[in-house]
């Protein structure tokens, strides 16, 4: 019985190498290797073949078998097969290996740089690409970043092809509920992936966090079913704006253990405060995420200025007093 | 399983015939280098491949493969004249990996990187909208840290522990810079702690290179920052109002659930310090249900504020 390799690898030349599209019918009778003696066993070999093909990105295509015929068959298009020349260097081939290994994309795009490699002459065995190159080994790389995120690539691949998604999507502290969105672009910001996209059901665009879709992400439709978004996104896009009042500066003083810490956030150098203490001008955007940042100080921070934010911190320490110890507790 | 081992070994084949009829009776080391095969699999492929060919299967249609003394010569394979093309997904995880690195504060700009980015994208025919902001607090300290962990030397850190909001002097030998989560780490040898350590680079005040070398890097990479549980952890109960629904999704937390109209998020934890001030800052959308212990640092803090902003 010959094995599965050398079924698969017959199965891609024969559908490479034929004018006319191959029916099912055909690769059963020609094709080493679909010599099954039921009909049922070939079936399913035959596209669990088919499905194992397409997912290596062989572009096994469906099309009548001629003009008079329309038993459907299978064939591969040598231009959709064949890698264009892109011709990397060396030094262009180590830097994306580079590129791989600190983003930890290794296992998902390893393969593709492989073949890139093929039309790059490399140094071998000491190019800095080699090791990349000869398998999903991973040494350690002197810098990290975390890109991973759920349907990120698929959500890319709509993006690029301007195909519309469906998915659910759960905002904060509601239900989840389905989406229609033409994908316009891909955001990473402060550690999180976001799709800035149209959104049908809303009619404008809006920025959606990838780790809140609860489920699948559907494709709807053929691609290049949208026109690329007119006004260009921005990584401002998926930061909701400021409030339009309320105080933009506060007063601060920091003690000495965390001043270096506030001054991070502050507009210019701080000064000091006649006790030990540093006073610091910090901008502030949205009036509870300042007192949310402040609190994280504790008692090393006191809001001295405005009264209405110095008030809201008092609030909000008194209902974390009283839920802490409450009524009546010791 | 069988199977997948099958498919890597066909998109390995895919990939190396075509760059073999390039290099006709090339040493079998280079190939096996190059592929990162052993000589036995290398042999096996081309087995393989000597029972391949064009529907048929006589004379002519087979391809040839021969390993004559320590070369290897493959032929009559016109149809793998070139190898498979990059899948989209390929070609995407590609450029975003290059982006990302190109994007990450203080990396000297790589002409390499960038021409590897223009051939990608000619490639793909478009230009994928992808926006990657990799800039948080203390990422102005990248580059003297990158420098520390390439030139192996060791760093000595001013910094102020998350864990128990106390400032330390240590000296730690570098591992790596890594970015999770919207925030970068230092990871390494910490001295001071006689342990593995990650330091965020947001809580570090200062950083200085010192001369002395911080010697080798552990073969095994270090795990990226994430919370481990430890045996001596403090179980503990939080208990949200819609307005902190998000708060599981920054932790690592154990259950998350809604018992009487209340949802109530399980998590453990090391340091009773850090989410005490935690909870104090979410105020009062986040209120400690267990421990006691808990909830009287967290009382004590806010007490402590309040007192600050007495009169």
């Amino acid at each position: 019985m010959i094995g599965r390799l050398e079924r698969l690898l017959n199965l891609v030349i024969a559908l490479r190498e034929t004018r006319v599209p191959l029916t099912a019918g055909d690769v059963r009778e020609r094709v080493a290797g679909y010599d099954q003696p039921d009909g049922e066993a070939f079936r399913r070999t035959f596209e669990r073949d088919k499905a194992d093909l397409r997912a290596l990105g062989v572009p096994v295509t469906t099309a009548p078998v001629d003009r008079w015929d329309d038993r459907v068959g299978y064939r591969i298009d040598p231009a959709a097969y064949d890698l264009p020349p892109v011709r990397l260097e060396p030094d262009e081939l180590a830097a994306l290996a580079l590129a791989l290994q600190a983003t930890g994309l290794v296992d998902e795009a390893g393969a593709g740089l492989r073949k890139l490699a093929v039309d790059a002459e490399l140094a071998l065995p000491d190019d800095p690409a080699a090791p990349l190159l000869a398998g999903p080994a991973r040494a350690p790389a002197p810098i990290e970043v975390e890109l991973d995120a759920p349907h990120r690539a698929a959500l890319m691949q709509a993006q690029l092809t301007r195909t519309r998604v469906r998915f659910p999507y759960r905002p904060t502290g509601r239900p989840a509920a389905a989406r229609l969105v033409d994908p316009h672009a891909l955001v990473l910001r402060g550690g999180r992936w976001y799709l800035v996209g149209h959104d049908h059901d809303r009619g404008e665009r809006r920025a959606f966090r990838l780790d809140r879709i609860a489920g699948e992400v559907h494709t709807v439709g053929e691609p290049w079913a949208f026109a690329p978004p007119a006004v260009p996104v921005d990584v401002d896009d998926v930061v909701p704006p400021a409030p339009a009042e309320g105080p933009r500066r506060a007063t601060v003083l920091a003690d000495p253990a965390v001043a270096w810490r506030v001054a991070g956030r502050a507009t210019g150098g701080g000064e000091p405060a006649g006790d030990d203490r540093t006073r610091f001008s910090v901008p502030v955007g949205d009036p509870d995420a300042f007192v949310t940042w402040a609190l994280e100080f504790g008692p090393d921070l006191e809001v001295t200025d405005p009264p209405e934010l110095r008030a809201r911190l008092v609030d909000r320490a008194r209902a974390a007093l009283a839920a802490a110890r409450p009524a009546g507790a010791p | 399983m069988t199977t997948v081992r099958t498919l890597q070994r066909l998109e390995r084949i895919l990939v190396m015939v075509p760059w073999l009829l390039e290099h006709p009776g090339v040493p079998v080391d280079e190939v096996t280098t190059r592929f990162g095969v052993t000589r036995r699999e290398l042999e096996r492929d081309l087995d393989v491949l000597g029972y391949c060919g064009l529907p048929g299967y006589g004379g002519g249609d087979l391809v040839e493969t021969a390993v004559v003394g320590d070369r290897v010569t493959v032929r009559l394979a016109e149809f793998f004249r070139r190898p498979l093309t990059l899948s989209l997904r390929e070609a995407l995880t590609l450029l975003l990996a290059a982006r990302a690195l190109a994007g990450v504060p203080g990396v000297a700009e790589s002409a390499s990187l960038r021409r590897a980015q223009v051939k990608l994208q000619t490639t793909l025919g478009a230009e994928p909208r992808l926006s990657i902001d990799l800039s948080t607090p203390g990422d102005e300290r990248l580059p003297l840290l990158r420098a520390a962990v390439e030139q192996r030397r060791v760093v000595h850190l001013r910094y102020r522990s998350r864990s128990k909001e106390e400032t330390t002097e240590r000296d730690v030998e570098p591992w790596a810079v890594v970015g999770a989560e919207g925030a970068w780490y230092l990871q390494g040898w910490c001295r001071l702690a006689r342990g593995p350590r990650d330091f965020r680079l947001d809580r570090v005040e200062e950083a200085v290179l010192t001369g002395e070398d911080a010697g080798p890097v552990p073969a095994a990479p270090p795990p990226a920052p994430a919370y481990q549980p430890r045996p001596g952890d403090v179980e503990v109960v939080l208990a949200l109002d819609p307005a902190a629904w998000w708060l599981p999704e920054r932790l690592v937390v154990d259950a998350v659930e809604d018992v009487d109209g209340v949802r109530l998020v399980r998590l453990r934890t090391g340091s009773l310090e850090w989410l005490a001030r935690l909870v104090l800052s979410l105020a009062p959308a986040v209120r400690v249900v267990q421990p006691a212990t808990l909830a009287a640092r967290v009382g004590d803090l806010a007490a402590a504020t309040l007192e600050r902003h007495a009169g």
